[in-house]
């Protein structure tokens, strides 16, 4: 019991977090004011159609001529009307456009200064930066707007109504407190359900893309119709949930729908029978014709904003959902690092000092009690499996992964101090950042300032040299930016190249044999070994021929 | 139009026919009620007005209840009415939803294969569940034409009350209006393209950008890139802005024909007394209000039409030519003609070995019916595997792929992938011999544990591991295994290879192996070299 209860607690706490970090990223400047305005000009111009049309209907008797003033007033009012509401979709637009890319530039920020792990994957950071920020487009343009007009909108039409009949005002705001709590059971529980169904339809979309990416194995099995028919099931369990959750909302909606058909249906029972001179009980008024008319065609207006407001609930729901998200991995983003000071010698070494690294919501440390001293120059390869924390030991060092136990020194500098040794690393590794450009422009991403002498130096000491030979153009070549025509080889020695043009004390190599045929990786070996010269070098490798180049070769995960 | 998806969606219109009809009746009803209701309190009002005026015995001679029995009525018909039309929409899309997605992963799994497996990329996967989403939320909006007939005939019949004119001009309006909206949505059409253009290029950016992190800090790129991403994403927004912009039109579209109809109705229908009037000139409002669901389901037109027009063509192929099932021996011969030439007796160890990039993991996928064979290039059993129905040689082999290539489930769910009717004892023994059973135990849930989004909470090694003693499973008579030991210390993989040495002894199966690394490829009878410079050779391996 105190289980659940507890568990309400956390809910509700979470979906307050949840509504803070929404209210904190959509904050703008101004739009959603200018289309709330927009949207009560809206409601303004609706009390000038309900006039335009009454009046007509007054002035009826004294024939066409005395009509066709109400009647053109009842006319533009309709088509100001739209220009108000076109102008109002627009300006929410403009508001959402403004917040998705400032919202998207704080994500894209903290992924690219995320502490390693815990945050998820590069898919799902993907999906959140393109999305989950695409996700707050319907509650800045829609959302918000509507539940600004929606707390004055009525407040105005209830003014005008009044101004008619007061007695009808009295009516409608009567009707007001059932709406509104139907409204609160709508966006509460109902709104709860349905953001869980909303993350139950996510996940089946992300079954059905699963097993598409999984099709060879599932082919190779001969597993189709089973997936299919697991595809299915699961497809049919969630529409059996689906439709009981849609009961209850539908159900809240229906009572919204039905409060404003009432209260319709009153106001006009009610201009009806004061008109005949019928009702049964007394009232301070005596309706005109006019009156009865205007405050009749006005009454849908009433409510018209607030179910603007639940039709954008759903907007809201996605826009929430994503918070969640987005709220994470903007927690997951490492501290701004103060400018990190500069180096005490020339050529530092590096000693761990049982250093253990764990990442955020892991069991297993990833790498533990590690100690190991890098002599300055000194080339050090780490060996192990995978997963035996080489490639994390690397990534401590450029603020990649968390340091939990044990120190790192940096010559006689705390890594601590320096935050990262990035400052001071050329790095090298297994899959190359490729652009779309020249091999140049590929090159040039590492110093854009490097001289025409310094790159070609770099390509010679990197073996780019044959690669050259064979393009046409030689280093202006143009690559695409999946690198297409470039063999896995030449992406690492296009990725050392760049390592040597920046004239760093370390280099940080992260195996960048794999998967080289054996001619291609002593090929590159050879090249390697050039580039540690003079620096303080750690390579992360399976490959004993490339380990063999170093002067320690340390054996990581054996020790358990 | 190809048939698939029209055929498709056409079947599950048919399945969901009751539940659609009974969405489109209370459709109906609500547009119709609506109209009624206000055009009713219209002429109610007004001509309680005049009723009213000619004193009391008039107004009490005034039959007042019948029409606000009536006006209530209306107001409790259009909500249980519009609960009614959501509930059965919904269900009519979510039982469609349950057989449209097995249905397209049936038409993808026999498509043929290389057209298949162009789907397994994560951006034609993402555009394709995109799509799909799209099409099933279709189901939904299949009511609103009948909402606007409806809307149509009651708002005509009730304007015929003020004469011809005022239900023709009533008519026109809606008739104009949807002509307006639908040229509208056509030029909607290249706004959505562009949003989706817009969005695959940021994806991509960011994705490349996204695995280079190490780099990025080293050479303190953040900043480039950051700019390099707002860059397609500030071009995201924009295609986003004008496709709202573009949608902006419908409100101002439909605000005006609402405004229009009403006057035109109410001037038009004066002839016929203020009470009618009154009534006419809110029928006609209600009219075209009536047509609001049928105005969002246009402006959707263009995307959904860009959907299904995407899945027709992925799924526009012949289907595979039907091949002649071949009965196989339960331990078939396998001969390479081309570019090898040799011949593998059943229960056979041999590497395949040769440089990166020479074609030993497509010779695999080629065995496995995942590439079309050339004629004349392999042989099982002496029947050419070009002719072979994928079926029969997908019997034959178990398959470990070079990067694993694992469900996001449980152990459990993946290891079953390749034997549905393994039974516990068979899913420990297929670990075991994959020296993964140990690792397995220790997790929390042991074999239903859950493994991440392709085994994301495995390391490198245990994922290849894990799909080893998946293939283990299959019982195939030839094992095809890529990489099997890349990414394992020496020791685990000293362990590896006798457990698989000693099941294969057991098991009497074939092993085509594909390694870079000595020690499997050292436990092989032959090593079968696979070389561009000197051409393939075969020549015999170190046995262990």
């Amino acid at each position: 019991m105190t289980g659940r209860m507890n568990a309400i607690a956390t809910n509700k706490e979470m979906a307050q977090a949840r509504r803070r970090y929404l209210k904190a990223a959509v904050a703008d400047g101004g739009r959603t004011r200018q289309s709330t305005a927009l949207l009560l000009l809206d409601s303004i111009a609706a009390i000038g159609f309900a006039g335009g049309l009454a009046g007509a209907v007054v002035a009826l008797p004294s024939g066409v001529a005395a009509m066709l003033p109400y009647a053109a007033l009842a006319a533009l009012s309709g088509g100001v009307r739209g220009l108000f509401a076109m102008l109002s979709a627009r300006m929410g637009a403009e508001g959402a456009h403004q917040a998705k890319l400032r919202l998207r530039h704080r994500i894209v920020d903290a992924a690219l200064h995320r502490a390693v792990g815990g945050t998820g994957t590069s898919g799902t950071l993907m999906s959140a930066v393109v999305d989950e920020v695409d996700a707050i487009d319907g509650h800045v343009a829609r959302f918000l707007p509507a539940r600004q007009a929606a707390a004055l909108a009525p407040l105005i039409v209830l003014a005008a109504t009044a101004f008619a009949s007061p007695v009808a005002a009295g009516i409608l705001a009567a009707t007001l407190l059932p709406f509104i709590l139907a409204l609160a059971l709508a966006g509460g529980a109902a709104a709860d359900e349905s953001r869980r169904q909303f993350i139950a339809l996510a996940r089946l979309s992300g079954l059905f893309a699963d097993r598409l990416r999984a099709l060879p194995i599932v082919l190779a099995f001969r597993a189709e119709e089973r997936e299919a028919q697991a595809l299915g099931t699961a497809a049919d369990e969630l529409a059996r949930r689906t439709i009981r959750v849609l009961r209850m909302a539908f159900l809240s909606s229906g009572a919204l729908e039905f409060f404003a058909a009432l209260s319709v249906a009153l106001v006009a029972v009610y201009a009806g029978f004061n008109l005949l001179g019928l009702l049964p009980f007394p009232v301070p008024e005596r309706l005109s014709l006019g009156q009865a008319f205007f405050v009749l065609a006005l009454a849908p207006e009433f409510y018209g904003p607030m179910r603007r407001l639940a039709a954008a609930y759903h907007d809201r729901q996605a826009a929430e959902t994503a918070a969640e998200r987005l709220s994470a991995i903007e927690a997951a983003r490492a501290p701004a690092a103060p400018p990190t000071p500069a180096l005490s010698e020339r050529l530092p070494g590096i000693r761990f000092e049982h250093v253990t690294i764990r990442y955020p919501g892991e069991d297993r440390a990833a790498l533990s009690d590690v100690s190991l001293d890098v002599a300055p120059g000194k080339i050090v390869a780490l060996i192990g499996p995978s997963g035996s924390g080489k490639s994390s030991l690397l990534h401590l060092l450029l603020g990649l992964a968390p340091l939990s136990g044990g120190r790192v020194r940096i010559g006689d500098m705390d890594l601590g101090e320096l935050g990262s040794i990035a400052p001071f690393a050329a790095w090298a590794g297994q899959a190359p950042l490729i652009i779309a450009g020249t091999i140049r422009d590929n090159l040039l991403l590492a110093r854009p300032d490097a001289s025409p002498q310094e790159i070609a130096e770099a390509v010679r000491a990197a073996g780019l040299g044959p690669l050259l030979l064979k393009r046409r153009c030689g280093i202006d070549s143009p690559i695409d930016a999946r690198g297409g025509g470039l063999s896995g080889g030449e992406r690492r020695r296009i990725a050392l190249a760049r390592a040597l043009l920046k004239p760093a004390p370390f280099l940080l190599l992260d195996e960048p044999t794999a998967h080289l045929d054996a001619a291609s990786e002593a090929d590159l070996i050879a090249t390697i070994t050039h580039a540690c010269a003079g620096r303080t070098t750690l390579i992360a490798t399976h490959s004993a021929r490339l380990a063999a180049i170093a002067d320690i070769v340390v054996r990581l995960g054996e020790a358990e | 139009m190809t048939p698939f998806l029209a055929s498709l969606l056409a079947a599950e219109r048919a399945r969901q026919r009751r539940r659609l009809v009974r969405a489109a009746l209370f459709a109906a009803l609500v547009a119709a009620a609506s109209v009624l209701l206000l055009g009713l309190s219209g002429w109610f009002i007004t001509a309680a007005a005049a009723a009213g005026a000619g004193g009391p015995i008039v107004a009490r001679a005034f039959n007042y209840m019948l029409p606000s029995a009536t006006i209530r009525l209306l107001a409790i018909v259009r909500t249980g009415a519009r609960y009614g039309e959501r509930l059965a929409s919904h269900d009519a899309a979510l039982g469609a939803l349950a057989r449209i997605r097995p249905a397209l992963f049936r038409a993808i799994a026999a498509a043929p294969v290389t057209r298949a497996l162009s789907f397994a990329t994560g951006e034609a996967t993402a555009r394709m569940v995109q799509d799909v989403d799209t099409i099933e939320t279709r189901f939904v909006r299949l009511s609103a034409p009948w909402s606007a007939v409806a809307a149509l005939g009651s708002g005509v019949g009730l304007t015929l009350l003020g004469g011809g004119a005022a239900a023709l001009a009533t008519a026109l309006c809606l008739g104009l209006l949807l002509v307006a909206a639908g040229l509208l949505a056509r030029r909607l059409e290249a706004p959505g393209r562009a949003v989706q253009r817009a969005t695959g290029a940021l994806k991509e950016e960011f994705a490349a950008l996204a695995e280079a992190m190490a780099e990025l800090r080293c050479f303190g790129l953040e900043g480039w890139a950051a700019d390099r991403i707002e860059t397609r994403s500030r071009a995201l927004a924009d295609a986003q802005r004008a496709q709202a912009r573009a949608h902006g039109w419908f409100e101002l579209l439909h605000a005006l024909a609402l405004g229009i109809a009403a006057t035109a109705a109410l001037l038009l229908s004066a002839q016929a007394g203020a009470a009618i009037a009154a009534l006419a000139a809110l029928a006609a409002a209600m009219t075209v209000d009536g047509a609001a669901p049928l105005l969002r389901s246009l402006a959707q037109r263009g995307s959904l039409r860009e959907a299904e027009a995407r899945l027709e063509a992925l799924l526009d192929t012949a289907l595979p030519a039907e091949r002649r099932a071949t009965p196989m021996s339960d331990a078939p011969t396998i001969e390479l003609l081309h570019p090898l030439s040799c011949h593998l007796a059943p229960g056979m160890r041999v590497a395949l070995v040769g440089p990166s990039g020479i074609g030993k993991t497509t010779l695999v996928e080629t065995l496995l019916g995942l590439r079309e064979a050339r004629p004349g290039q392999i042989r099982l059993d002496g029947v050419d595997v070009a002719t072979l129905p994928a079926e029969t040689l997908r019997r034959c082999f178990a398959w470990l792929p070079q990067d694993a290539m694992l469900l996001s489930g449980t152990v459990r769910d993946n290891l079953l992938l390749s034997r549905p009717d393994a039974d516990d004892t068979a899913l420990w023994h297929a670990l075991h011999d994959a020296v993964l059973d140990e690792r397995v135990r220790a997790l929390p849930q042991g074999l239903d544990s859950w493994i991440g989004e392709n085994g994301a909470r495995l390391s490198g090694g245990e994922r290849r591991r894990l799909a080893l003693a998946r293939a283990y499973l299959a019982e195939a008579p030839w094992l095809l295994l890529d990489e099997p030991t890349e990414g394992l210390d020496r020791a685990t993989e000293d362990h590896v290879i006798n457990r698989m040495t000693s099941r294969l002894a057991a098991t009497g199966q074939g092993l085509l192996l594909v390694s870079h690394r000595p020690r499997p490829t050292a436990t092989c009878e032959r090593l079968l070299r696979l070389d561009l410079a000197r051409g393939p050779t075969a020549q015999p391996g170190v046995a262990a």
